[in-house]
């Protein structure tokens, strides 16, 4: 294996013309990125929300821990929510998330169990790490408390985010996770068009994805 | 001071478009042009170097340095695939530092498209033509993407009296000619080239117009298999029309 | 290459292809042009330029100090826990993922589309050993259950209509399957669930892999990248060399530029950042990461500083969306799992000029590839320079041109370059014409000129542009007085 690791580098120094000392030249000044300005962050909200829509996710404004309650209400009667599993996050606990689910009658798994008790549950719910209004993205994290299949196996997921997250470009969210393992970027409900064309939304992943801002958290 | 144009009349527009070159020289002629013509040329090499055959291409590139390398004045043809070659390859050919690479790069500075020519070098785009017909626009490949030449065949022909200039769909997609590659791959040509013949009969034009006799001479083949009344004829024919002309 | 491969014959496949592929492809083509133009107008024409030019400026800079890269990729991989493999070859390569699945005792792999994969033949090495495979995406998933090769990168199955699908399902899956779409993917998606939660290993490829932090990058829309990265305990990727990326900053670049060119999307629905396994067992995702770093030729074209930008590519499909070549043949009749124009410059490097040399002749060189690429491939000068390859030779693969066809392009050159000879060859076809002129036209010719009245009638030899020339000089065709008001003095 060694052997095929030196033969590969000494076959790829040889094409360019380099030996082991040769130095690395700085990137090119014309490959830097050229990041987004951001609007207003009333701006930013909208266009996050307006984002996601386009992408058939459901997307709204929910102005503070009452509302969402009663927000959480709607989309357990709309999407017929019986089992759902979440993340224990600062926000989702501040805001009561697991006791209102409970409260709706919705049985509460853990994200840690098995994937396949999990792949049974209605409903996933997450907090967003970032939120990127241009392309209407969010980044999850990944860790014990944020498992990852939270937003992956349950039918609808739900990530909840407040507009403190909300970052101007791609460019920006990288600065903060570049270094910290496992993540991803969500970017509206799973989709193909591999059958003629046909867009089908829900194919392996989540078939409904709810984005809900909290803006007094 | 007079404008002096060398024509470089092409290989496939000397054998199978002898009335677009005359069309050209009489354009040339009316706005003002001395038009003169090296009698030694033949070809610019381009369908030996896209045949693979860069040896041979050279060969006949240095023979058209021979007639058009040396001199100051400009170099015209009616052909954007002639002088995009003439442009971006006839230099390669030759080594780096050679007599005949400094030729070639003089050469590539000193040669137009004819289009290019009358609106860019000679800021013309009303040449005094009359030729009262639905025309539609072919934009040739070579002469689009590797010149760039967009809108000034365009201007020219918006300019034309009598000309109803119609839009064509996919305007800017490929006839399907490819020198070489019409004879390679001959049915994959012919599909490439029946969607052109079809985009074209939709159009509702009479004539369709390029500046590449190689599409035309693929074109015109087209329609006359589909026994279609669809003229085709080269951008200069159209330009050289007036009303002394019917 | 260790495997023999039969010549691909295009013309062939060409002629093979049956009416419907060319049509299907074409919309599938269409949408994603107009879906890409959609969003390239919303960002503007000269910042969309100004990231290409950022796209293939950094790509270049990677692949021109690959190895550098290559190691650092490979340090923060370890760092981060995952193991790298390296392979020189297919064989290698097959021989490492059968080995790591093997040794987890896999009967099942699920699979996340991977070209890597489809080049050096992975699926086949693994049944053979009695190792179930799945195509997860769900047009991979298909073209496998029909046997068959992809069409187009992005849509592999968009050949096949819903009615074609429905029946394999009942001949292959034993369902019955309604033929609409949305029942359609319903039917894979709780088969391959299924898998996702009991396979031993998941086996992808990696659209880019940042050297900076070791991160292995895979971009999807159906989540089945993220299935089998989450849930298998073990995950191989099998990453060609020309992957890496310096830093995170450059994949910025590239992700802008990606899901744009490839279908319109903005960013495609899940794009996962993969370092190392995980890092907590508490956490999903699998316990074993394995890195197989390939080559299989890729070094051969780094040689090739003319050549070297094929390596760029970051597998996109736009350059197949906007050739008209590709548009009416679709992808089998390329003859590989690369097709297109990308396939037409990448083939002929990875297997030789005797096995593809037809390949860089599968075009017009209309440019429209090079105009649309987003890392800035000019893919159309390496078509003319892999077809002097093919034709002369050069110092990476000798000529595959017959002596005939070499002989003849020699006695063209000779009357090419000749003006005397010029001149008879025009004059003797002018006459030998006569007997083929019909109501102007030749309706056939000779091989090799009847291939071309295969397809539509020759132009007659007409040439009489000279003889003009010369009665105008003396004085017999008085020139075009000059027209007033041009403003020029003769």
């Amino acid at each position: 294996m060694t052997e095929a690791r030196e033969a590969i580098l000494r076959d790829v120094r040889a094409a360019l013309g380099r030996s082991e000392s040769s130095p690395v030249a700085p990137m090119p000044a014309t490959a830097g990125v050229r990041a987004r300005e951001p609007g207003s962050l009333e701006d930013e909200v909208d266009l996050l929300l307006a984002e996601v829509r386009r992408l058939d996710g459901v997307a709204k404004r929910v102005p503070d821990r009452g509302s969402l309650a009663s927000a959480l209400a709607g989309l357990v009667n709309a999407e017929a929510i019986r089992k759902a599993t979440l993340w224990s996050t600062s926000g989702l606990v501040r805001w009561g998330v697991a006791e209102a689910l409970r409260a709706l009658g919705v049985e509460l798994i853990a994200p840690g169990t098995d994937p396949r008790d999990l792949a049974e549950c209605d409903l996933g719910v997450t907090e967003a790490d970032a939120a990127i209004p241009e392309t209407g993205t969010l980044l999850l994290r990944s860790s014990a408390a944020q498992p990852r299949s939270v937003s992956l196996l349950p039918r609808v997921h739900l990530a909840i985010l407040t507009p403190a997250v909300l970052r101007p470009d791609l460019h920006h969210a990288f600065a903060e996770v570049s270094g910290s393992g496992y993540c991803v970027l969500i970017t509206g409900p799973s989709r193909t068009a591999d059958i003629e064309l046909a867009v089908t939304i829900g194919v392996h992943g989540p078939r409904a994805l709810h984005v809900w801002v909290v803006e007094q958290p | 001071m007079t404008v002096r144009a060398k024509l470089f009349i092409t290989c496939i527009g000397e054998q199978f478009f002898p009335q677009a070159l005359k069309s050209t020289v009489t354009v040339l002629e009316r706005v003002g042009v001395q038009c003169e013509f090296p009698e030694g040329q033949t070809c610019c090499g381009q369908p030996l170097l896209n045949s693979g055959f860069q040896s041979e291409a050279r060969g006949i590139a240095r023979h058209w340095l021979r007639v058009f390398g040396s001199g100051e004045e400009y170099i015209v043809a009616p052909s954007g695939s002639c002088v995009d070659m003439v442009r971006h390859h006839l230099p390669d050919l030759f080594p780096a530092g050679s007599p005949e690479r400094a030729a070639a790069v003089a050469a590539a500075e000193r040669i137009f498209e004819f289009t290019q020519f009358l609106v860019g070098v000679l800021q013309v785009t009303d040449v005094g033509a009359f030729f009262p017909h639905k025309v539609a626009y072919h934009a040739s490949c070579h002469l689009l993407r590797g010149l760039g030449v967009r809108d000034e065949p365009r201007e020219l022909l918006r300019a034309v009296r009598g000309l109803e200039l119609l839009s064509l769909s996919q305007e800017e997609a490929c006839c399907g000619f490819g020198g070489v590659f019409s004879l390679i791959y001959p049915e994959v040509s012919q599909t490439i080239l029946e969607a052109k013949i079809r985009a074209i009969a939709a159009s509702g034009a009479d004539v369709i117009t390029a500046c590449d006799p190689g599409c035309l001479i693929s074109i015109a083949g087209g329609l006359v298999k589909m026994r279609s009344r669809v003229r085709a004829l080269h951008i200069a024919e159209l330009l050289a029309a007036d009303t002394s002309a019917r | 290459m260790s495997r023999h491969f039969p010549t691909i014959d295009f013309r062939a496949n060409a002629r093979r292809v049956a009416p419907a592929v060319p049509a299907a492809v074409q919309r599938a083509t269409m949408r994603f042009l107009a879906n890409r133009a959609a969003v390239v107008q919303e960002m503007g024409q000269a910042r969309w330029e100004d990231l290409r030019r950022a796209a293939h400026d950094l790509r270049l800079h990677t692949v021109e100090h690959l190895d550098y890269y290559l190691a650092r990729a490979e340090a923060q991989i370890l760092a981060a826990g995952g193991a790298v493999h390296w392979a020189r070859d297919a064989a290698e390569a097959r021989r490492i993922v059968l080995s790591i699945a093997q040794q987890h005792g896999a009967r099942c792999v699920v699979k996340a589309k991977s070209m890597a994969t489809e080049e050096i033949g992975l699926n086949h090495a693994l049944e053979a050993a009695g190792i179930e495979v799945l195509e997860t995406d769900l047009g991979e998933y298909l073209v496998q259950l029909a046997g068959q090769g992809p069409s187009h990168i992005i849509v592999p199955a968009v050949h096949m209509t819903k009615e074609g699908i429905a029946s394999l399902f009942r001949q292959r899956l034993g369902v019955d399957a309604p033929a609409e779409p949305q029942a359609l993917a319903g039917i894979a998606r709780s088969r391959l669930r299924e898998a996702f939660l009991s396979a031993e290993v998941g086996i992808t490829g990696a659209n880019f892999l940042v050297a900076e932090t070791g991160t292995l990058v895979i971009v999807t829309n159906e989540g089945n990248g993220r299935m089998c990265t989450t849930l298998p305990p073990v995950h191989v990727a099998v990453v060609g060399i020309e992957k890496v990326v310096p830093d995170w900053e450059s994949l910025t670049v590239l992700l802008k530029v990606l899901a744009r060119s490839a279908t319109g999307q903005k960013l495609s629905c899940y794009t996962s950042f993969i370092t190392g396994p995980r890092r907590d067992p508490a956490e999903h995702g699998p316990r074993q990461l394995h890195v197989v770093v390939l080559d299989n030729g890729r070094t051969r074209i780094l040689r090739d500083a003319r050549a070297r930008e094929t390596l760029l590519c970051v597998r996109c499909g736009s350059c197949l969306n906007v050739c008209p070549v590709y548009n009416h043949v679709g992808g089998h009749a390329y003859g590989w799992v690369y097709s297109g124009p990308i396939g037409a410059i990448l083939t002929p490097q990875l297997l030789g000029t005797a096995v593809a040399g037809s390949l860089p002749f599968a075009s017009t060189l209309c440019g429209a590839c090079s105009e649309i690429c987003p890392v800035k491939i000019p893919i159309h000068e390496i078509l003319l320079h892999l077809r002097r390859r093919a034709m002369e030779g050069d110092e990476m693969d000798p000529p595959v041109a017959s002596g005939l066809i070499r002989a003849g392009a020699k006695v063209s050159a000779w009357f090419l370059r000749s003006p005397w000879l010029y001149a008879a060859a025009a004059h003797l076809a002018g006459m030998m014409q006569r007997p083929l002129w019909r109501d102007g036209w030749l309706h056939w010719l000779p091989p090799p000129l009847g291939r071309w009245t295969l397809v539509r009638p020759f132009p007659t030899f007409q040439g009489d542009f000279r003889s003009w020339w010369r009665r105008r000089r003396g004085g017999r065709i008085a020139a075009r007085p000059p027209r007033n008001g041009t403003g020029r003095d003769d």
